[in-house]
């Protein structure tokens, strides 16, 4: 094949790939079965709002991920914020280099809050520490389609207690690997 | 103090003119203190209360007698006493097929009321309270409602639900998972609320008398805080399938979802107008979390309830629409503080810790949580009483209409 015939081909290509984007497809918030969950309207284009729809949950399930590969890379927040510090972010390129060498991989980003929070709060908060670690990744390069998101708000806590200490290790985003079944 | 300004001038005159002199001004600063001592609480004297005898007969009279007393007693509006005394008497039979109740107004010897309670077991003497509570205060009882909690430790959280006074609880879920956020439908017929039985957080709806359930938010992200419209036919709720924690509303069985923020920030916790037009919510959007009401039917304005908190999640509308009870953090305590929806000013209403308050029927009481057991605030006089329960951990109360 010459170069001539490869750009049209790329971009047709690029298209067929786009088509196969899961936030495009009607019925994506639905896992089929008992309910009929409508698929959401999409981000404002004004970009007032820098969120990106999440993927489709697909055959996904929290509990198959596996947090102690990445364990090491856990985030760390500030209380009550969902920003990520200067810190942390070298995890968060080692995760890339990671996935890199592990492609093929989907990434559930799980997020928690300390208890100093109501309940609801926490759990909103656990999300978007979880959303900005996603959106974080996906600067980095990551698929957006890979990376799923959860939160668990207070609800389960890496250390009991009500010191600063465990309220701290409890701020966090931990990283879990999904492996596609054979 | 008082009395070093006025002593130096009294030394001439008349020792009791001297002592009224005194004595007077001193009299009238405890008044003043003590007024500024209770802010808007009112401090109501318990002889000043109506007094209803309560004398019910029957197989069950023994039991209707005692649940009826302590539902009055309940209220901080009425006092209960002995059936030889009284302002009111309260009579009647109670049976395994229900309460008939009657009320005499003993001052003039009319008859206020006479009727048969239907309700299930207890219900029908709760019943019966209600009618009194009404007649005699002219506020709604809400001994009858339907009183919903979760209630375990962490990791496993399930919702029970248990009368006003904290007999009858039933567990009604048991998934060994979390179940959150949990809203009871004004009538009480069905439960919306957050679980992790999926391993999502998602949203279902149980119809309480044939315990069917229904999973009806499974989008991506989290689904949770549903919030039952008053007319029971839509539900808002906190969705981040959009890349951020947003407010929606959805018809009840899932579908018909319409959009209500569009912000930087996380909004959750949406609560009805009784008039089922417009939502209070939390929003982080301008830093901490504040409270803001916004139309219910689409994306607009949104109007900021100015608190003078710094953090202020959990908004709760009472019923007839002039009040938002919510939680604030002072101290790192939660306290519970309400907010006049038309003067657009607010006052904190605990000193002793409370969280995700729940208003009852009557706008007056409401039911919050603080450290794991359930109370019962009148808002009026600001008392606080424990609903004692017999399982432990409890929280997110949410109360029927």
């Amino acid at each position: 094949m010459n170069n001539k015939c490869r750009l049209p081909l790329l971009i047709a290509l690029t298209f067929a790939l786009a088509a196969c984007d899961d936030t495009k497809n009607p019925n994506y918030g639905s896992m089929g079965g008992d309910s009929s969950g409508l698929p959401g309207d999409q981000v404002n284009a004004n970009g007032d709002n820098s969120s990106i729809p999440l993927a489709s949950r697909g055959g996904v399930n929290p509990n198959d991920a596996d947090y102690s590969v990445l364990a090491a890379d856990t985030v760390y927040f500030d209380f009550d914020k969902s920003t990520i510090s200067a810190s942390e972010r070298g995890k968060l390129t080692a995760v890339s280099e990671w996935i890199k060498a592990n492609p093929g991989r989907s990434l559930f980003l799980a997020g928690h809050a300390d208890k100093r929070g109501t309940p609801e709060y926490n759990r909103a908060l656990g999300e978007r520490r979880a959303l900005a670690v996603r959106e974080y990744l996906v600067g980095l390069g990551l698929p957006a389609a890979s990376l799923y998101t959860n939160s668990y708000g207070a609800d389960r806590p890496a250390v009991d207690g009500d010191t600063e200490e465990a309220f701290a290790k409890n701020r966090r985003v931990e990283i879990g690997v999904i492996t596609p079944k054979q | 103090m008082a009395v070093h300004l006025i002593f130096p001038s009294l030394l001439n005159l008349p020792a009791n003119v001297k002592y009224l002199s005194i004595w007077l001004p001193l009299i009238l600063l405890a008044g003043l203190l003590t007024t500024q001592l209770h802010g808007q609480g009112v401090t109501v004297e318990v002889s000043t209360l109506p007094r209803v005898g309560v004398s019910i007969s029957g197989s069950l009279g023994g039991g209707a007698t005692e649940i009826v007393s302590n539902d009055l007693k309940r209220t901080g509006m009425i006092s209960p006493v002995g059936s030889g005394s009284g302002d009111y008497l309260a009579s009647g039979e109670a049976t395994e097929s229900g309460v008939s109740g009657r009320l005499v107004n003993k001052k003039t010897g009319a008859d206020v009321f006479s009727q048969t309670f239907t309700g299930k077991g207890r219900l029908a003497a709760h019943q019966f309270s209600d009618a009194i509570t009404q007649a005699v205060t002219g506020l709604p009882g809400f001994a009858s409602s339907k009183l919903g909690f979760v209630a375990g430790s962490v990791r496993v959280q399930e919702f029970y639900l248990a009368d006003m006074d904290g007999f009858n609880t039933r567990e009604v879920t048991h998934d060994g998972t979390i179940s959150a956020s949990p809203s009871l439908s004004r009538d009480g017929s069905k439960l919306a609320y957050t679980s992790y039985k999926s391993g999502y957080a998602d949203v279902y709806v149980i119809d309480l008398a044939s315990g069917a359930r229904n999973r009806v938010a499974f989008f991506p992200g989290i689904n949770s805080g549903p919030s039952f419209s008053p007319d029971g036919s839509l539900i808002a709720l906190t969705l981040s399938k959009d890349g951020n924690p947003e407010i929606y509303t959805m018809s009840t069985d899932g579908g018909s979802l319409n959009r209500i923020t569009r912000t930087r920030g996380s909004e959750t916790s949406p609560s009805w107008s009784p008039t089922g037009d417009r939502l209070v919510y939390s929003s982080d959007d301008r830093g901490s979390p504040q409270l803001f009401i916004s139309s219910a039917s689409g994306v607009s304005d949104m109007d900021h309830l100015v608190t003078g908190n710094s953090y202020c999640t959990k908004p709760d509308w009472s019923p007839d629409g002039k009040w938002i009870a919510f939680t604030t953090r002072l101290g790192g305590q939660f306290q519970i503080g309400v907010y006049d929806v038309a003067k657009r000013t607010a006052q904190l209403i605990t000193t002793a810790g409370g969280q995700d308050p729940a208003w009852t029927r009557d706008s007056r009481h409401l039911v919050y949580a603080n450290n794991g057991r359930l109370h019962l605030l009148d808002t009026v006089s600001h008392q606080s009483l424990p609903i004692e329960m017999s399982v432990s951990g409890c929280g997110e109360p949410t109360v029927s209409r």
